[in-house]
């Protein structure tokens, strides 16, 4: 009894303590516990804070108290500062991020006119005068990360997922101006990454192959539409060659293993066409492409 | 056929360079986990302290932390050396942030201050080959860890209170709300901080949790002693009446 009524007074004081101000009626606490706690919180204070004083609670333990609260205040106040370096660092990335950003729209949205029957070093004049932008851009965001030397990974995050649409975006142009793969040193060396520690990570350049190979269905489509019918055959060679490259390596289950099972599927779908095309000699181009408009859409 | 072979060339070589990568990040991280379950037997063993074993508990456990740093964290720094530490961070940090919540527990319960993010990256330069960049335990890990203290200093801050500790109780108590207040001015600047966020939310329930148990105990205190005035009074009423009684 004595215990039970000792608690709900705490609970009651607790409520106070933590609402200081309620808008609730002042009779919302039960009155026999109002008497409980007589109205003397001048001792209860006193109890309660007395020995919080540094003189009482050193008695029981050891070492300088006296020096603990300035030390650790100064610590967290170093640690602000580095964070806010570091945060300010990161804002810096970011407006160039955008800026990398921006360019590979401009890229993606010329490089989309191969797919309306172009010819392709007409299509590709506008992007690959854009490379020179990106190299630019890339060489002043390598400068602001190597300010703080060391610290390429902490801020990889920041542009990881732009970097690997700029690979496809210059893997899908070197593949048409030249039908190879761009090569990861190639791929450093547009991006004018290749003499300096900032580098580019192995596993964005394959994340960005994988996006790129997701491309080529639809070219394909479309140059059998217009006419081209060595193509489907082309494509499927590269994607053939470079999908047994990606079963070389050993991936562990992350995003570069999920991106590379979507190629799987784009291998098939391309060798789907290419039997069909190999079955069926098309004569007339416009009524064939009408077979292809069905999976794609 | 030669940027077939070409092809195959390159494809070998980042075949090389992922199995490298993916066998040392495993290495890592089983590193990690033995750091994490060989600092968690630090902290239970501080928890077994009380009034009268003080000083051989606190010893014991001081022990048990230098055998982490001597044989686990030591081969997390030989995994790691010479390579960056922000890239593989992912798979160590869960271990270093336990280190760093027993390091400072321990440190807590010695000296009652805390232990500095420099005083321990200095313990952990010697393991480390001089030639080489030494592994330093990173800001965000550390204040990582330092949330983490605060749930153990909240456990044992409740089981001194049921010990009678008070004085304890209140110092841990003291020592956790200065930390609290400190790290909600740092996490907003941290890099993830959704992370941090939650933790905050434990820490802010840890610290209400010794000010409750505090204060319930006070008023226990309290609240018996004013019972035995009430009896005493009591029973001088009875007596007084008793007379009052007898005298009519």
């Amino acid at each position: 009894m004595n215990m039970k009524s000792a608690f709900r007074n705490v609970y009651c004081t607790l409520f106070r303590s933590l609402y200081p101000n309620p808008n609730l009626p002042s009779n919302f606490l039960p009155r026999r516990l109002t008497l409980l706690i007589p109205p003397s919180p001048p001792s209860i204070r006193a109890q309660t804070f007395r020995s919080l004083s540094p003189t009482h609670s050193s008695a029981s333990m050891p070492g300088g108290e006296a020096h603990a609260a300035p030390l650790l205040e100064k610590q967290f106040e170093d640690f602000r500062a580095q964070l806010e370096e570091s945060g300010t660092l990161r804002e810096r990335i970011r407006t160039v991020v955008m800026e990398i950003e921006s360019t590979t729209r401009l890229i993606h949205s010329s490089l989309l006119l191969v797919h309306q029957s172009r010819s392709t070093p007409e299509v590709l004049e506008k992007p690959l005068a854009q490379i020179g932008v990106l190299k630019e851009l890339y060489n002043r965001l390598a400068k602001i990360v190597l300010e703080s030397p060391g610290q390429y990974y902490r801020y990889h995050g920041d542009w990881k997922t732009e970097t690997q649409t700029v690979v496809s975006l210059l893997a899908f142009m070197h593949w048409l101006e030249t039908g190879a793969l761009l090569l990861h040193t190639e791929a450093k060396e547009k991006l004018g990454l290749n003499d300096s520690e900032f580098g580019l990570d192995v596993e964005d350049y394959l994340v960005g192959i994988c996006f790129m190979s997701k491309e080529l269905p639809r070219y394909v489509v479309n140059q059998v539409t217009a006419g081209d019918y060595d193509c489907p055959r082309k494509v499927l060679k590269f994607l053939t060659d470079l999908h047994a490259g990606f079963r070389m390596l050993n991936l562990r289950n992350d995003f570069l293993r999920k991106t590379f099972d979507g190629m799987l599927l784009i291998v098939t779908i391309l060798l789907d066409v290419s039997l069909f095309l190999s079955s069926f000699n098309p004569c007339k181009p416009h009524n064939f492409s009408y077979y292809f408009c069905i999976p794609f859409a | 056929m030669t940027t077939e072979s070409s092809m195959k060339d390159a494809f070998a070589k980042y075949t090389d360079y992922l199995n490298g990568l993916n066998e040392k990040r495993e290495r890592v991280v089983k590193a990690s986990r033995d750091i994490t379950i060989n600092s968690k037997k630090v902290i239970f063993q501080v928890h077994r302290i009380s009034k009268h074993n003080k000083e051989e508990v606190l010893q014991k456990a001081e022990k048990d932390l230098a055998t982490v740093t001597d044989q686990y964290i030591s081969r997390l720094v030989r995994e790691l050396q010479g390579t960056d530490f922000w890239k593989l961070r992912r798979a160590y940090s869960p271990g270093v942030q336990e280190y760093v919540e027993a390091a400072t527990f321990c440190k807590f319960c010695r000296t009652g201050t805390l232990l500095n993010l420099d005083e321990m990256n200095a313990t952990l330069l010697p393991l480390s080959d001089p030639s080489l960049e030494p592994l330093q335990i990173n800001v965000l890990d550390y204040l990582l860890g330092l949330a983490d203290l605060t749930g153990e200093l909240m456990r044992l801050a409740i089981g001194r209170i049921s010990d009678g500790e008070l004085d304890f109780a209140k110092k841990i108590c003291e020592f956790v709300r200065e930390i609290y207040r400190e790290l909600t001015l740092v996490v907003p600047f941290m890099d993830d901080s959704h992370d941090m966020k939650s933790k905050m939310d434990t820490m802010l329930q840890s610290v209400m949790k010794i000010e409750n148990g505090i204060v319930s105990t006070v008023f226990l205190h309290l609240t018996m002693t004013k019972n035995v005035i009430n009896v005493f009074n009591l029973m001088l009423w009875n007596v007084a009446t008793d007379w009052n009684i007898r005298k009519n």
